[in-house]
């Protein structure tokens, strides 16, 4: 199939194949799965300058899809959802603005590139060594799996934090937390997605359930709530730089409304320990691709 | 996964799952050559001339067809009782 406005014929069978794998992996770990789709995108031989743009666009649809199948299912705080959109758009724009400073004046591509591997490794042993701590005492103590916790003392230290305002999500069962804190955690991510052009739901998601103390069912469906308002917001400032195939997008997301549906139903089959544990994989793959992206300029979006 | 994988309903969650990825596939060819082949020319047209209203018009269809999708594919899990595997 022609797609016109990036110039490039390919398979549409093939696009809407990479939208449902990455709509699945969406739905069932609450990322944007950018990380996954723009190389798979450069390989099937769209331009670089598209790649980014349309799978933000195609992303914010895809989000749509599965925040919809876990508000059904119950998994979506909107209070918080709404405040981290506040600090991760923030977070995006100074981020981008960061980058443009910091590459006047020489290479910082790898320097940042080496950090976030890092970071992303951090996360992913954190996350598998607390998931499997988690499960270790749902047989140890008999306590209910699905509320299981390994490591409870980050949050417990977070909620100690009193820096007015203070306020409550009782959906995710939180009395009493700083506006700041929240704030800033979506701040951090949008920080690097900005400096990285990547999605932050795999760095979102685990502060969601280690710092702000959210339930990781609720944490999944929260962070793509999120991630249909910065992925949107994404989409308008990609297109106004004519870096967005709509049609193209509109095709992966017809993959992807599939998959995140599929994905988003499957959650409910997983105890929250479970879900961090198959996540803890994830970093490991955004840092590949971070890795692919240093050594070979694809995915980059400066 | 022992909750579902383990038990009889299996064969018949993956059944139904198959069967709602054969329907969504034969709706999206038709989808494929009906719809985005007229939106083409169109979505050209905006994208050469008027940027800005592109930007928006591509927004607007994005979540659009996402809401349209939702509603379709939760259709398709509730006919095919997806929801119940539980």
């Amino acid at each position: 199939m022609e797609f016109p406005i990036a110039g490039v014929t390919v398979n549409p069978i093939m696009l809407a194949g990479i939208g449902f794998i990455v709509g699945l992996l969406g739905g069932f770990f609450g990322v944007g799965g950018g990380f996954l789709a723009a190389p798979f995108m450069f390989w099937s031989g769209v331009p670089m300058n598209f790649v980014v743009g349309t799978d933000v666009a195609h992303m914010t649809g895809k989000s749509i899809v599965a925040a919809k199948r876990h508000r059904a299912l119950g998994h979506v705080d909107i209070k918080l959802g709404f405040l981290m959109v506040v600090g991760t758009i923030v977070g995006v724009e100074i981020g981008a603005q960061i980058i443009e400073r910091l590459e006047s004046a020489g290479n910082v591509d790898i320097v940042i590139g080496i950090a976030y591997i890092v970071i992303l490794l951090t996360i992913s042993a954190f996350t598998a060594w607390e998931s499997i701590r988690a499960l270790k005492m749902v047989r140890t103590d008999k306590i209910n799996v699905k509320d299981a916790v390994g490591f409870k003392g980050l949050s417990t230290r977070v909620h100690g934090i009193k820096l007015r305002p203070m306020v409550s999500f009782p959906y995710s069962g939180i009395e009493s937390i700083s506006l700041w804190t929240v704030l800033g955690v979506g701040f951090i991510t949008g920080v690097l997605s900005g400096a990285l052009g990547v999605g932050g739901g795999f760095i979102r998601m685990p502060l969601l359930v280690y710092l702000i103390g959210v339930p990781t069912h609720v944490a999944v469906g929260t962070d793509l709530f999120e991630i249909v308002f910065s992925a949107g917001y994404g989409t308008l400032t990609h297109a106004l730089k004519g870096n967005v195939d709509i049609l193209m997008a509109l095709v992966m997301q017809t993959g992807a409304a599939l998959g995140a549906q599929i994905g988003a139903t499957s959650t409910r089959f997983f105890a929250g320990p479970r879900i961090r544990l198959f996540f803890s994989a994830l970093p490991v793959f955004g840092a590949i691709m971070v890795i692919i992206r240093l050594l070979t300029g694809v995915g980059a979006v400066h | 996964m022992k909750n579902i994988l383990g038990t009889p309903k299996r064969w018949a969650f993956v059944r139904n799952m198959l069967i709602e990825v054969v329907v969504y596939a034969v709706l999206l060819i038709i989808y494929f050559l009906a719809v985005l082949r007229l939106l083409g020319g169109f979505l050209l047209d905006l994208f050469n001339n008027q940027l800005i209203v592109y930007a928006f018009i591509g927004l607007g269809l994005i979540v659009t067809q996402g809401i349209v999708l939702e509603s379709l594919t939760s259709y398709l899990i509730r006919l095919l009782r997806l929801d119940r595997f539980d």
